[in-house]
């Protein structure tokens, strides 16, 4: 299965690839390109968070030849942020990974149909993924619910769906959902399927780092999760500055976006990093939210063993 | 305000120039505005012709470059699916098709993964223009699964040749690369039809970004094109290009006008909306890109299609003020200098009025409403002088006819007794007596005086008044006078006056008249009454009453050889007596109601026991009353006595 490639590629190079082997720098390195996704860490290193922790980090997006997590197992980005059934699946594999903080608290996944029908009506329909990943909760729901989709994996982008080459697509409610809306879809609560809202509210980003890299260097790992968690409330609080500083990243990184988007991401993004029961920003990972995943990924045969909540947390 | 308002009323010309030019400029402003709506509406049809015209044009010839490409593209995907045995001769169709085609930027000739065991899971035979020079690889790797992608898929899920969205072009070692491309691909089948590949041919969208912003049909008007999903791919303001798509800022401001063009752009429909685009009202041209998705459309403010149209219309709006005050100032300058004789008549007029009736007024020559008018004026001056000078004689002859009249009047006056207490040595006789002329000379008249211890009396009235009347009047006094002393008894004194009365009584006047005589120690009143009043008589204690007369006889001067017969009354002691004409119980008010015997007597119940004056004195006051203002109807004379 290709999914499980990346991962296995990923734990490969690992094993060849000695932690620490950089200098002081701390480099984290976000899953994706430039976008209000990352606003924390972007605001605390342009406000000097990191610095007053005492780090000098440099953030480094991926690229195409450099995805993050192959960074990461080259020991040439200490941190990346990943999604908790995507890092399951990699801690499954054999990839120790430590969750440093963790900044989701609900799950921004939704699957959106072309036609205005429920995509759990549309049975055997072809739906877009993504083809690095990001999909583990759509697997596990389709299977439960024994839909039968046909998988169409696509590099990025909205295109297969506006052409009506696939029925439905898989996309985040802070970034492919805005661009459908901004590509004229009529967006209901009829054609648009929210995990969130069907028993599959699970916590999805996180920033971890490698087990090996945590032991070695946990002071600065958590001094960096600090300086991250203090980023994002000073974002909750700014979304205005907040929003200037993430274009700013944008134009950098020139990523086709706009800031209208960028507004209605980093809106959704805040808000998913709001506990449902609590209302509060936790930064802490639920072990009822793992138990569920790994509930998930088990019974669809995703994960070979559960992942013990213990195995993911810093200890 | 007030000042204009005044001067507006004072001056005619003012007045004729403002509503002249106020109908002017109804007239005016009536033209221009049909002709204004008419060129709106014929500018805004050619604009619309002009840009559908423009946009088809612009569509056809990127049509054309897009046919070409699909043309190549079809034309090596025959020769593929005629060589699929042999994968290194892809190598040679993706090379020579951009040989022969210098306007494509690279061909992907890809297979789905394993297709040739021998190359693996990837195997993308891709030349791409490097500068002019064409290279060769196989594109596939684990860094770039090339099935994932659009250009890839599109072909294979859709099962027929299609344009992919236009995309940054790949680039390893930067997910995105500067250079914009769209590809044409179609999927590859083996004998079997099965689906095996994608072909797929890139071009560079510069070409077609130029072509289609260079149409610029008005100065400020420019050209989009979006693709499927409404992204600007051309876009004057490079902030948007790729960026945004037509719907972005409804996101945040609803705009469902914009909202609705960009779904029929994206439906692929042609057409022409009015809408308004970052603040300016704009038309918008589209038109679909054949089969692309793709939509192109022209957006033009309404400023720019009208601009020509709105200078014209600010030109002619301001000559069209500048006419109007012209007009305005002409018309005020024509109708003062044509109401300028009008304006010196009135000065003259002016003159005339204040009393130099002698004023020339000088002929200005003309022979129009106003020359006829000055011709007019001076005729009626001239009248008016002739009538004035009349007018004068008149009043000089009356004046001196009144000055006659009032010596008359006084020589009238002065031939009856006026001087009172009337008997001063006597105390046994209380008379008074009063004669008004209704006219400065009357035809009333009364006398008495004694003689031999008799009292004669009489009042008369003669028929008419006036001078005529008056000169009867003397002439009858003076006849009482001589045969009253002569001591005749009063039916012949009536007798011997109507005698002579009656000769050569040419214009049939004639005296009504009440004759009397009292002995003075019997106190005996003998009396004739010639066609008379019967006077009031008051009996002390009992309410007046006309005297009772058996003989009423006829006025004086009538017809001669009538005998007048008398009467006579015992005894007249402490009686109070009143003879009147009838300019007392005839007196009128101004509603023509006479003053009338109830109220004489009446009058004479209450004042029967003052002295003759008084009664006299108060009779009048109270006829005065009743004329309320009137002017005397007729001569009133009232003899009034009592003896003691």
């Amino acid at each position: 299965m290709k999914r499980i490639l990346a991962p296995a590629l990923l734990a490969c190079v690992l094993l060849f690839s000695p932690a620490g082997a950089q200098a002081q720098k701390f480099i984290f390195t976000p899953q994706w390109t430039a976008q209000a996704q990352f606003a924390g860490y972007y605001v605390a290193q342009e406000k000097g968070f990191y610095k007053e922790a005492g780090l000098d980090v440099e953030i480094v997006h991926p690229s195409a030849s450099q995805p993050a997590m192959n960074r990461i197992s080259r020991n040439e980005s200490h941190a990346t942020t990943l999604m908790l059934p995507q890092a399951m699946e990699i801690i499954d594999n054999g990839i120790p990974l430590v969750n440093i903080l963790q900044t989701s608290m609900n799950s921004g996944l939704v699957i959106v149909s072309r036609r205005n029908e429920s995509p759990l009506k549309q049975r055997g329909m072809r739906l877009g993924t993504w083809s690095v990943g990001f999909d583990q909760l759509v697997i596990a729901m389709s299977l439960k619910e024994n839909l039968d989709y046909q998988w169409v994996r696509f590099a990025s982008g909205i295109n297969l769906l506006l052409s009506g080459a696939i029925d439905a697509t898989v996309a985040m409610s802070y970034n492919e959902y805005y661009q459908l809306m901004q590509a004229g879809l009529e967006l209901t609560d009829t054609n648009v399927y929210r995990f969130c809202d069907h028993g599959y509210n699970v916590q999805e980003d996180g920033v971890y780092v490698t087990r090996a890299y945590f032991k070695k260097h946990k002071d600065e790992a958590l001094r960096f999760a600090q300086a991250s968690r203090r980023g994002w409330e000073w974002a909750a609080e700014h979304p205005d500055e907040t929003l200037e500083i993430v274009m700013q990243y944008v134009r950098d990184g020139r990523v086709e976006t706009n800031r209208i988007l960028q507004k209605l991401m980093l809106d959704e993004i805040l808000r998913l990093q709001v506990d449902r029961e609590s209302g509060e920003r936790e930064f802490r990972l639920r072990p009822d939210m793992v138990a569920q995943m790994n509930q998930l990924m088990v019974e669809n045969q995703m994960l070979l063993n559960p992942v013990p909540y213990e195995n993911i947390i810093a200890q | 305000m007030k000042r204009i308002l005044r001067y507006l009323r004072q001056s005619l010309s003012a007045r004729l120039s403002l509503w002249v030019v106020f109908f002017a400029t109804l007239v005016f402003l009536a033209t221009l505005g049909v002709m204004f709506v008419q060129s709106r509406r014929a500018v805004r049809q050619e604009a619309m012709s002009r840009a559908d015209q423009i946009l088809d044009n612009t569509v056809q010839r990127v049509q054309t470059l897009l046919n070409r490409v699909e043309m190549a593209a079809n034309n090596t995907a025959w020769l593929v699916s005629r060589h699929l045995d042999t994968p290194d001769s892809m190598f040679v169709y993706s090379r020579n098709i951009l040989l022969n085609n210098p306007e494509l930027n690279g061909c992907s000739i890809a297979f789905e993964p394993y297709h040739y065991p021998e190359w693996g899971r990837y195997f993308s035979a891709f030349s791409y223009n490097d500068n002019g020079t064409v290279l060769t690889t196989q594109e596939g790797n684990p860094h770039y699964e090339y099935f994932t992608y659009d250009w890839y898929q599109l072909a294979k899920l859709l099962d027929r040749p299609c344009w992919t969205e236009p995309f940054f072009d790949y680039n390893p070692e930067d997910i995105y690369s500067k250079d914009m491309i769209a590809s044409f691909c179609q999927p590859i089948r083996d004998k079997e039809q099965r689906y095996i590949g994608t072909l797929s041919v890139d071009i560079s969208l510069s070409w077609l970004s130029e072509t289609i912003s260079a149409v610029k049909p008005y100065p400020h008007s420019y050209s989009i094109m979006t693709g499927l999903g409404g992204t600007f791919f051309v876009h004057p303001d490079s902030t948007k290009l790729f960026y945004q798509t037509i719907f972005t800022e409804t996101l945040e401001t609803p705009d469902p006008d914009r909202t609705d063009l960009g779904h029929a752009m994206q439906r692929g429909e042609e057409g022409r909306r009015q809408l308004r685009l970052d603040g300016k009202d704009c038309y918008v041209f589209y038109k679909p890109l054949g089969d692309t998705g793709w939509s192109v459309a022209i957006v033009c403010p309404e400023s720019d299609i009208f601009d020509g149209l709105n200078r014209m219309q600010r030109s002619i709006t301001l000559i069209f003020i500048l006419g109007l005050l012209l007009m305005l100032y002409v018309c005020s300058q024509i109708v003062s200098r044509e109401l300028k004789p009008l304006s010196q008549l009135t000065r003259q007029i002016e003159t005339i009025s204040s009393g130099q009736l002698d004023q020339e007024l000088p002929d200005n020559g003309r022979t129009d409403e106003l020359g006829r008018l000055y011709k007019s004026f001076t005729d009626m001056q001239h009248s008016l002088v002739s009538y004035i000078d009349k007018m004068k004689q008149t009043t000089a002859a009356k004046a001196a006819i009144e000055n006659e009249l009032k010596v008359a009047s006084d020589i009238q006056m002065s031939m009856v007794p006026r001087i009172f207490p009337a008997f001063p040595s006597r105390d046994d006789i209380d008379l008074y007596a009063s004669m008004t002329p209704a006219k400065e000379v009357g035809g009333d008249l009364y006398d008495f005086f004694v003689q031999d211890e008799t009292m004669y009396f009489c009042v008369g009235d003669v028929s008419g008044k006036g001078v005529p009347a008056s000169l009867f009047m003397a002439v009858t006094r003076n006849l009482f006078r001589i045969f009253a002393q002569q001591g005749h008894n009063p039916e012949s004194i009536a007798t011997a006056i109507n005698q002579f009365l009656s000769q050569d009584n040419n214009q049939n006047m004639f005296v009504t008249m009440f004759i009397g005589q009292i002995d003075l120690n019997t106190e005996r009143m003998d009396f004739c009454n010639c066609g008379h009043n019967p006077p009031v008589l008051v009996v002390p204690g009992q309410p007046a009453q006309f005297l009772p007369i058996q003989y009423t006889n006829q006025p004086l001067g009538i017809m001669d050889g009538i005998p007048f017969r008398g009467e006579s009354l015992a005894d007249m002691r402490d009686k109070l007596l009143l003879i009147y004409t009838d300019g007392l119980n005839e007196a009128e008010n101004p509603r023509h109601e006479q003053y009338g015997d109830d109220a004489v007597l009446e009058m004479l119940t209450q004042l029967g026991s003052l002295s003759a004056e008084e009664v006299i004195s108060r009779l009048k006051e109270s006829v005065e009353k009743h004329r309320a203002g009137a002017a005397p109807n007729d001569d009133l004379t009232l003899l009034c006595f009592r003896l003691k």
